[in-house]
C-alpha cells in the first residue's frame, strides 16, 4: 500500500484535498546573540529582504535575497538560524523553559535545541540525545555557532533516557517520523504504509521511555512533520490513556487534531493537539502532553 | 592542567583569565567549560557539554569561536575592520592596513590579535605581519589570517 494515489486518497479520507506547495525559506532570530530589529535592518542592507511570519515571535520568511541566507556573516556570528517555520513551533508552545531542565529527546541537527537554549536564555539545562554520530557533529557546531551554554549532549538513544537517572521539569520529543511530500518530492514514490506503521511503533516506545523521565506535572511536547494519524493522533490518544498525560490547548495555528480516524473514534480531547496541512509551511503535527501526579 | 591550555592561549592576546579548573572538561583533546547547573549532568561519556572552548591536537591547541568571544569581550587585544575587510576576512583572507579602523591593545608586530567587525562581533583571530596603522593606501598586509567563522561553512562541506 503506497503511491501518490493511495496516499491522497488517505488525506481526501482525513479532510483534506491535495494541492502542490512551494515551500518559502525561513529563519529564526537568536535573541540571546542579538535584537531583533537590529538584525532585519543589517539583513536588509545585504539584500535579504524578511517577512514577518504572523504566528511566530522571533520567526521571518525570506522574501527575496541577492546572497544565501545560510552564508553571511550574521548566519555564522549565530545571529539566525534557518529553520523551517513549522518547526519553530514546537518549543514555543513550553509554558516556561527559564532555569529548567529539559530534555531533547532526539535533537539532531539541533534547530531546536538552539531555539530551546534561545527561549531559556542559556539558563537552566538541555540534555540533547540523538543515536548518530555524524547528526551530533553538526549539532555541536550549531550549538558553538548559536553560543549556547547551557546544553550537554549525549550519542543516546532517548529509549535509554532514563539511564541518565534524571527526571526533567520539559521533553521535547520531536520523533523521527515519516516526513511529508512538502519537504521530500520523491516522498509518494518512497513511502509505503509499512513505513508508517514501523515509525508509529518506534514513535510509541519513545513516548513511552522519555514519559518515565518526566516530573509529575512536567510538559512534553510531541511533533512530527508526518501527516499519517498512525504517527500522530492515534499516538496522542494511546499516551493519554496509558501513560498518565492530558493533553493541552496550545495557541497555535493549525487544525483541531482529527478524532476519528478512519472510522476509529479517539479521545476528544485529541483535538487540542494541531495539525497543519501542507500550505504556509510544511505538513506537521504538534501537540502537548502535561503529566498528572499519580 | 586542563584550564592551563586556555589560559595559556588567552596570555597570546594579552590577558589574564581565571578559570574554575573544576569546571573545566576534557573529552578526546576537546576542551568545554560548564557551569555549576550544568556540571552534575554531565557524565563522563558526553558528546559536548556547556561552551566548547577548543581542541588540542598534536601539541597545538585550536581555540573555538566562542572562547575567541569571551577573550574579546574580556579585553583581548582585538583590531576592528571594515565591513569589507570583514567579510574577506570570513572568507579566509588576510586583514590589509587600510581596513583598520581601530587597534585595541598593543598591536605588536609578531602576536596575536583579534579581529572584529564593526560591530564588535568576533570574526576570529590572525598574526599581526604589518603596519596596523598609518598612511597606507597600498595592499600592505596587517593581520594574517589564521582562522575565522568562515570555518562552520567549511565544515559542512567536509
Amino acid at each position: 500500500m503506497s503511491g501518490k494515489e493511495f496516499f491522497l486518497n488517505r488525506y481526501q479520507q482525513l479532510g483534506w484535498k491535495y494541492r502542490d506547495v512551494k515551500l518559502r525559506q525561513a529563519i529564526r532570530i537568536n535573541t540571546s546573540n542579538v535584537k531583533g530589529k537590529n538584525l532585519v535592518g543589517r539583513l536588509e542592507t545585504l539584500g535579504v529582504h524578511l517577512q514577518k511570519i504572523p504566528f511566530l515571535i522571533t520567526g521571518y520568511w525570506v522574501a527575496d535575497s541577492k546572497v544565501s541566507a545560510g552564508a553571511t556573516a550574521e548566519y555564522l556570528l549565530g545571529l539566525y538560524s534557518i529553520q523551517e517555520a513549522a518547526a519553530q513551533i514546537s518549543a514555543s508552545l513550553f509554558s516556561d523553559l527559564k532555569n529548567k531542565k529539559v530534555l531533547d529527546a532526539t535533537a539532531a541537527p539541533g534547530g531546536k535545541t538552539t531555539q530551546m537554549a534561545d527561549l531559556m536564555q542559556n539558563t537552566g539545562a538541555i540534555v540533547a540525545l540523538d543515536v548518530d554520530k555524524r547528526r551530533l557533529n553538526a549539532l555541536s557546531n550549531h550549538l558553538e555557532r548559536c553560543h549556547v551554554s547551557n546544553t550537554v549532549v549525549y550519542l543516546l538513544d532517548a529509549r535509554q533516557a532514563h539511564n541518565l537517572n534524571v527526571k526533567f521539569d520539559r521533553v521535547l520529543l520531536d520523533a523521527p517520523c515519516s516526513g511529508n511530500f512538502a519537504s521530500d518530492k520523491d516522498w509518494f514514490k518512497n513511502r509505503t504504509l509499512k513505513d508508517i506503521e514501523r515509525n508509529a511503533a518506534l514513535q510509541n516506545e519513545l513516548l513511552k521511555k522519555t514519559s518515565e523521565c518526566l516530573s509529575d506535572e512536567g510538559e512534553l511536547v510531541y511533533s512530527t512533520c508526518s501527516l499519517e494519524p498512525e504517527e500522530n493522533e492515534l499516538n496522542m490518544d494511546w499516551a493519554i490513556k496509558n501513560l498518565d498525560f492530558e493533553i493541552q490547548e496550545v495557541n497555535c495555528i493549525g487544525d483541531n487534531g482529527l478524532t476519528n480516524v478512519f472510522g476509529k473514534q479517539l479521545d476528544p480531547s485529541v483535538a487540542r493537539c494541531k495539525r497543519l496541512w501542507p500550505d504556509q509551511t510544511q505538513g506537521f503535527f504538534v501537540c502537548k502532553l502535561k503529566k498528572g501526579s499519580k | 592542567m586542563k584550564a592551563k591550555v586556555i589560559t595559556n592561549f588567552a596570555a597570546q592576546f594579552g590577558l589574564q583569565v581565571a578559570l574554575n579548573p573544576e569546571l573545566v572538561m576534557e573529552k578526546n583533546g576537546r576542551f568545554y567549560l560548564v557551569n555549576e547547573g550544568l556540571k552534575p549532568l554531565v557524565r563522563h561519556d558526553f558528546f559536548y557539554a556547556g561552551v566548547f572552548l577548543g581542541k588540542a591536537k598534536e601539541g597545538k591547541f585550536f581555540p573555538s569561536f566562542n572562547l575567541l568571544s569571551m577573550l574579546a569581550k574580556q579585553g583581548a587585544n582585538r583590531v576592528v575592520v571594515d565591513r569589507k575587510s570583514a567579510w574577506l576576512f570570513i572568507c579566509g583572507r588576510d586583514v590589509l592596513t587600510k581596513s583598520v579602523l581601530q587597534i585595541l591593545g598593543s598591536g605588536k608586530k609578531n602576536t596575536n590579535t583579534l579581529v572584529l567587525n564593526e560591530f564588535g562581533e568576533c570574526l576570529g583571530f590572525g598574526r599581526i605581519v604589518g603596519r596596523l596603522n598609518g598612511e597606507v593606501q597600498s595592499d600592505e598586509i596587517a593581520v594574517r589570517n589564521v582562522s575565522d567563522v568562515g570555518d562552520f561553512l567549511r565544515r559542512e562541506r567536509y
